[in-house]
């Protein structure tokens, strides 16, 4: 039976299949949209698909209806009948699945007319909320695969990496080394068998970006691939996915099957005489193995560590061979640069850096999710315009960028320009673009101490001072949590991580100490408080503050009495109730039980004798 | 050739080299610790860092190569600063509390801790404690305070295999041990474990390093910088105070070693700049010391054997070889010195002996190997015999020392730690060996009357295409090879002096002159075979007690005790060096004879022996299992043993890693036979009765058993036998 094309449908049901969505069950939200749009025979008219991510899991499931563009969020089974009974058939789209700024706004019908998308500018992110990532034809509808054409056909090695560098893109993966650069001294670095790897280990907590993209748009990524294979003359490459990521690799086997089908990859790429295959590697998923030595010994079959460069990858990478390792996000978007030119990327970031970067913006925020956004913009438009402030009227504290080993971007410097240099200069750095917000309610020493104790606990242990001196600053930091803080800490937890950065081996080690001596340079008064006062001001180190009951508010209802699993709230009904401070164990129940219309219990710091 | 700058001398070097190679080569002292020559460097200490211009950031010299116009400094305050603070960190990890001591000199002079440390947190009591790299390090960076925390890693000591310790509280995770095993032995049973705060060294899942296959080489040991890995043997005997090259004479290969020696005792044995094997390393100091060794002469005096003096043997030796003169035999075994062997040939001919044999396995027509003479693109095959066990060092020269990879196939149908390594390995059942060659280098499509698959014999074929064939065998384990001229067979005798012994000639084989009925005295040198009947007179010449009954007993010393030398496998002529002087009364076996030769007024001066025709004893008939005898029995040479005593039964570590001492029974068949795991068995033949405890394996194929030879078995050879218990 012929396929029906894109244009002959008259809506388009788009069903996000993200994991997010997935683990949401938005298959089964797909299945009831079927069997409705059948039982209707609205068959002809309607397609049901699914596409990838759209960055805005936190409201998922969504379901995006074509070509308008309508947005619907936190959809369920049970709302499919109404779905298809009110928008398909009589055309009246559902207000009660529509997203709303806040409980008393006025419904938001189209997707870029919602805050969050509204601000960001879709590059990588292009296709998203528009094409079934498990469907070649999709892709080819909206000019997939014509960047390679272009580059297999029309130009020759040297043009596409000229238009690469002219084009200013720099990689996604961490250090923002310039791509094309990169891939003209693989070109030139002597041997004739030389590889390319996609770097999707994403080991930063809570970022998703190269998920998302391999799991929205695979063909993006396997196309920029090819060209650059083309580019640097390689005939081999390998995706390398973390194994928590069944649905990424699930979409690129998919992709690369079709792809090869369609022969783009395989012998003799589109008749040109060009060779090239793809090979998925799953991750064991360390931290330490995004690094790029350790993820290319790790693709070797062996324990993924760090080596010493030089020499480079480029130089000897797999197997002793010249290898262009990239991020993701920086292979999605080489298509794009090719097809639409050098300028027009160069027109998007600022002078260095250019083109657009993808946040996974978490935390304290109203609106989290992923963002792609051009280079430059500030973090304040980010956090108020797309991230639409802080949530219950909070006060924003800090961002921190960059992963677990970036650092805090304090309010100070809310207007900062996001480019790579500027987020060095602020001690921090762009990492793979993870963003979280924090506000008043957070402790920055204890911030820094969960950043610093995950990446101690990711050293590969081959170097003393990441191994140890992470270690040492993380047993000072405790200290300092619970209240034993010394005159002279900050200064010693200050020299140790300098010395740390400069002493260890890779860009884990080198970066391990960026939260603590951020929040030290930002935050040093919060410091001096635990240590000088005992105080936390965030009320968060569990060591320096109490709980107890304001007897001008107490109501006497018994209530904390009653669930207290301690039994330290003594006190008579309809009396004021009172706290003993040597039984309570700070499990802060009290707090959350006491009624809304006393209020009376109260965090304190520094704690109460 | 590239120039470069290193504190401001300009310094030429080549291309490949790293800046810290270079460094040393011109006196410039940089600092390291995970670096070690012949290891691939790996950069994990962060001592040995330096500056490089243009560069924001230091970097290890170890890992750097050069490069023209490079501007180096290796001694600015910022490097001082971090090699200080990274050696700080190592040590808090490392009990250093003697390291930074201020009493540390009046500890050394009155040997008492004034501190009173815990001794866990201290160097008093490691054995290290004086050769450790940390001391020395400490001591050049001028470390003296740490300003961090300390933490133990409080492991348990893991003692519980064989010859070596390892206590990796004291581990410093520089990777050698680990990086040795894998490069350079190729062995990989060390790795790192785990991440973070927790990565520690050590075998996979946690086994022991017996359950998972570790050679014992020690060359782990040996590159460790801190006092984490040990010799037990040597734990607690100081620190050696003189070393004396000489050279193993264990085995054929007959590695330069050093005996490391602390007033009169050999303390331990070690390389010399090269690799060795577990015998070398772990074997030698265990064995001169031997607490079973006889350093008196002992005459039996009606049942009583009583120590007696010299002059009191001589009298008896010398009375005894005129009255029998040529119809006494003598047995000798290789493990002499060539000074010793050639009098002991020079004795013979004064007696007039024809019966002179020894108890190396030989084969006519030995020539030396010849390393150099590899050429091209290779391929080993390896015929029934387990070259790790065996002849360590020598596979690693040859996997190693090829400009390409060389390929190995084996043909054994016994299991070793070789076949795991190997390309391919072909598993025929026993006595097929010969059959799978014959396959191999058809030219015709041949019938497979084997049990290897007909693709195996394929994949065989393919590797050995274009390539220069070298066949590698034990002439003691296969006998009867025939090969196409094109295939180099190069027999590995496992004893050394094997070529000087053909070079000489000798009358008979072992069990032909044990058969010979005219002889009435019997002096054997260093062996001491099951004898089937009664003698006149036998004279033992050895270090241990034999376990024949005899009349006059002369104490010899071992090769770490005499001066002279020994030839190897490659024809070399390798020195033997006293290392310390012979223990009790005991002497060297040339001294011992001339003594003998100058009584008996033979002029041992000028005067060459005479040279033998070798007489190989006749190959045994390879007999079929049958009905009456279903069971195969293996005979593999024991290349663990000196002067014809098992290495295993000498040295507890050796009998645990070897057991050589037990029949290797394979699992099925035991359990056929219901033998259990080290009951006695008995092992029947046509000719052959023996009795030995059994060990369960599945290393042997199935309906067989195997034994490594020892004299005391007597005539055995591979043969149908039938197993029973003994109950
Ligand atoms: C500890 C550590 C973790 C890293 N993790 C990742 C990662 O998860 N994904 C990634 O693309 N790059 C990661 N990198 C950066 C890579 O080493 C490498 O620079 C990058 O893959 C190069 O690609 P790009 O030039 O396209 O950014 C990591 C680096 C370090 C030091
Ligand atoms: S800096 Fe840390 S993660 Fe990197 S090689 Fe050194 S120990 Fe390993
Ligand atoms: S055991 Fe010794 S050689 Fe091995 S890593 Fe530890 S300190 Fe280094
Ligand atoms: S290989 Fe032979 S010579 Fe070398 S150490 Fe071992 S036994 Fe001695
Ligand atoms: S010697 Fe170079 S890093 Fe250890």
């Amino acid at each position: 039976m012929k396929k029906k094309t894109n244009k002959e449908f008259r809506l388009h049901l788009l069903i996000c299949a993200g994991t997010g969505c997935v683990a949401n069950r938005s298959y089964e939200i797909k299945e009831e949209l079927v069997k409705e749009i059948t039982r209707r025979g609205l068959n002809t008219e309607v397609r049901v698909a699914i596409t990838g991510c759209n960055g805005y899991c936190e409201r998922g499931p969504i379901l995006v209806v074509q070509p308008d563009g309508v947005f619907y969020q936190k959809v369920r089974k049970e709302d499919v009948p109404c779905i298809v009974e009110e928008h398909i058939l009589k055309g009246k789209p559902v207000e009660s699945l529509m997203y709303r700024p806040s409980p008393d706004a006025p419904p938001i019908s189209r997707m870029m007319d919602i805050d969050f998308f509204k601000h960001q500018t879709s590059v990588v992110f292009r296709n998203r909320s528009r094409l079934d990532p498990e469907d070649i034809e999709d892709y080819l509808r909206f000019d997939g695969y014509k960047a390679l054409k272009k580059a297999l056909v029309e130009m020759n090695s040297g043009q596409i990496i000229a238009e690469i560098k002219l084009s200013g893109l720099r990689g996604r993966g961490g250090a923002g080394f310039p791509t094309g650069l990169k891939w003209e001294l693989c070109r030139k670095s002597p041997g004739n068998i030389k590889y390319i790897v996609c770097n999707g280990d994403e080991g930063d907590p809570g970022a998703f970006m190269d998920r998302s993209v391999l799991e929205a748009d695979p063909h993006a990524v396997i196309e920029g691939m090819i060209i650059g294979a083309r580019a640097i003359g390689a005939h081999k490459g390998f995706i390398y996915v973390r194994k928590e990521y069944p649905l990424a690799v699930k979409r690129v086997k998919i992709a690369l099957v079709q792809a090869e089908e369609y022969g783009f990859v395989g012998e003799n790429i589109l008749g040109t005489g060009c060779d090239f295959s793809v090979d998925v590697v799953q991750g064991s998923g360390a931290f330490v193995c995004g690094e790029e030595t350790a993820l290319l010994t790790s693709i070797e079959g062996r324990v993924g560590r760090p080596r010493p460069r030089p020499p480079y990858p480029i130089e000897k990478g797999l197997w002793g061979r010249p290898t262009n390792i990239n991020n993701v996000e920086t292979w999605a978007n080489v298509p794009q640069i090719i097809s639409k030119g050098a300028e027009w990327f160069s027109g998007i970031g600022t002078k260095r850096s250019k083109g657009t970067k993808i946040f996974s913006l978490v935390g304290k925020i109203n609106n989290t999710g992923l963002v792609e956004v051009p280079m430059g913009i500030t973090v304040r438009e980010i956090v108020d315009e797309i991230g639409g402030g802080i949530p219950g009227g909070k006060e924003f504290k800090a961002v921190q960028t960059g992963g677990p080993s970036g650092g805090c971007i304090p309010k100070s410097l809310l207007d900062l320009p996001i480019d790579y240099e500027s987020l060095v200069k602020a001690g921090s750095m762009m990492g793979s673009g993870g963003m979280i917000v924090m506000d008043e309610d957070t402790c920055m020493v204890d911030i820094a101490r969960y950043f610093l104790d995950f990446t101690l606990h990711e050293s590969c242990g081959k170097c003393p001072s990441c191994r140890l001196g992470t270690k040492q600053m993380v047993e000072i930091l405790d200290r300092i949590t619970e209240g034993e803080g010394k005159e002279g800490d900050i200064e010693f937890l200050e020299d140790i991580g300098k010395n740390v950065k400069l002493a260890s081996l890779c860009g884990l080690g080198q970066t391990a100490a960026n939260p603590v001596l951020t929040t030290i340079k930002y935050f040093r008064d919060e410091y001096l408080a635990h240590i000088k006062e005992k105080r936390c001001p965030a009320l968060v180190c569990k060591s320096l503050i109490s709980y107890v009951i304001d007897p001008e508010l107490c109501g006497g209802c018994t209530v904390c009495a009653k669930n207290c699993p301690s039994d330290a709230i003594t006190g008579e009904p309809k009396e004021i109730y009172t706290i003993d401070q040597k039984k309570c164990t700070k499990c802060g129940i009290c707090l959350t039980v006491c009624p809304p219309k006393f209020k009376a219990v109260k965090k304190v710091s520094p704690p109460v004798k | 050739m590239i120039k470069l700058e290193i504190d401001k001398k300009e310094i030429m070097a080549k291309k490949g080299e790293t800046v810290l190679e270079v460094a040393q080569r011109h006196g410039i002292y940089i600092p390291t610790l995970c670096y070690q020559k012949d290891l691939v460097p790996y950069g994990g200490c962060r001592l040995c860092i330096v500056e490089v211009k243009g560069w924001s950031i230091p970097v290890a010299s170890c890992t750097l190569p050069v490069e023209d116009g490079m501007v180096v400094k290796t001694d600015t305050p910022r490097l001082k600063k971090l090699r200080r603070f990274s050696l700080q960190l190592i040590l808090s990890e490392h009990p250093h509390a003697c390291l930074i001591c201020d009493k540390e000199e009046e500890c050394a002079k009155y040997q008492e801790c004034i501190e009173k440390s815990a001794v866990t947190f201290g160097c008093k009591f490691c054995a290290r404690n004086g050769d450790c790299e940390l001391q020395e390090l400490v001591e050049k960076l001028g470390i003296k305070e740490i300003p961090f925390e300390f933490s133990y890693r409080n492991l348990e000591i893991e003692k519980f295999d064989p010859f070596f310790e390892r206590d990796y509280n004291l581990c410093i995770l520089c990777g050698r041990c680990v990086r040795m095993c894998q490069e350079v032995r190729g062995a990989g049973i060390l790795d790192f474990q785990h991440r973070g705060p927790e990565t520690l060294v050590g075998t996979a899942y946690n086994l022991s390093h017996l359950e998972i296959g570790c050679q014992f080489c020690g060359a782990c040991v040996d590159v460790c910088p801190t006092g984490a890995l040990r010799d037990r043997y040597s734990k607690w005997l100081g620190l050696p105070e003189r070393y004396v090259k000489t050279t193993c004479a264990l085995c054929n290969i007959g590695c330069s070693i050093k005996i490391n020696v602390r007033a009169n005792t050999v303390v331990s044995s070690t390389p010399d700049n090269n690799q060795i094997c577990v015998r070398g390393r772990f074997g030698i100091a265990p064995l001169v010391h031997h607490p079973k060794r006889i350093i008196s002469p002992m005459l039996r005096k009606g049942e009583r054997l009583v120590e007696v003096e010299w002059e009191e043997a001589f009298d008896f030796v010398c009375t005894k070889l005129n009255e029998y003169r040529a119809k006494t035999g003598i047995l000798f075994s290789p493990q002499l010195t060539i000074e010793a062997i050639n009098s002991v040939y020079g004795l013979a001919d004064h007696l007039q002996c024809e019966k002179l044999a020894t108890t190396s396995a030989l084969e006519t027509n030995l020539k030396p190997l010849d390393l150099k003479g590899f050429r091209g693109d290779l391929v080993f095959v390896i015929v029934n015999t387990d070259m790790i066990s065996d002849f360590s060092p020598l596979l690693l020269k040859l996997r190693s020392q090829q400009k390409i990879k060389p390929a190995f196939i084996v043909i054994d149908a016994v299991d070793s730690k070789l076949t795991q390594i190997v390309d391919l390995w072909l598993r025929p059942e026993l006595g097929k060996e010969v059959d799978v060659l014959k396959l191999l280098f058809a030219q015709k499509k041949m019938k497979n009357t084997t049990a290897v698959s007909t693709q195996d014999i394929k994949l065989g074929k393919d590797l050995l295409k274009k390539k220069n064939i070298y066949l590698l065998y034990n002439p003691y384990n296969i006998k009867n090879i025939t090969v196409p001229k094109y295939v180099k067979k190069i027999p590995l005798t496992a004893k050394i002096n094997a070529l000087k012994i053909i070079d000489m000639g000798v009358d008979s084989s072992t069990m032909d002159l044990l058969q010979d009925k005219n002889i009435d005295c019997l002096y054997l040198l260093g062996t001491a075979p099951k004898l089937n009947r009664k003698y006149k007179t036998i004279i033992v010449q050895d270090c241990f007690p034999p376990q024949v009954r005899f009349d006059l007993f002369l104490p010899t010393a071992t090769f770490a005790e005499v001066n002279g030398s020994v030839v190897n496998i490659e024809g070399k002529i390798k020195r033997i060096r006293k290392a310390i002087e012979p223990l009790g009364k005991s002497k060297s076996d040339d001294w011992i004879i001339a003594q003998i030769s100058k009584r008996l007024n033979h002029n041992t001066k000028n005067r060459k022996p005479k040279k033998r025709k070798t007489i190989i004893s006749a190959i045994a008939k390879n007999r079929k299992v049958g009905e009456k005898y279903p069971i195969h029995l293996i005979v593999r040479e024991n290349s663990y043993s000196f002067r014809g005593h098992r290495l295993s039964d000498l040295m507890k570590g050796f009998e645990r890693l070897r057991g050589d001492g037990y029949v290797r029974v394979n699992k099925r068949t035991a359990k056929k036979l219901r033998v259990k795991d080290g009951a006695e068995i008995k092992i029947i033949g046509r000719t052959l009765n023996l009795v030995m405890p059994a060990r369960i394996t599945e290393d042997v194929p199935e309906n067989s058993v195997l034994v490594y030879y020892h004299p005391s078995m007597g005539a055995v050879n591979s043969q149908p036998v039938r197993v029973e218990c003994v109950h």
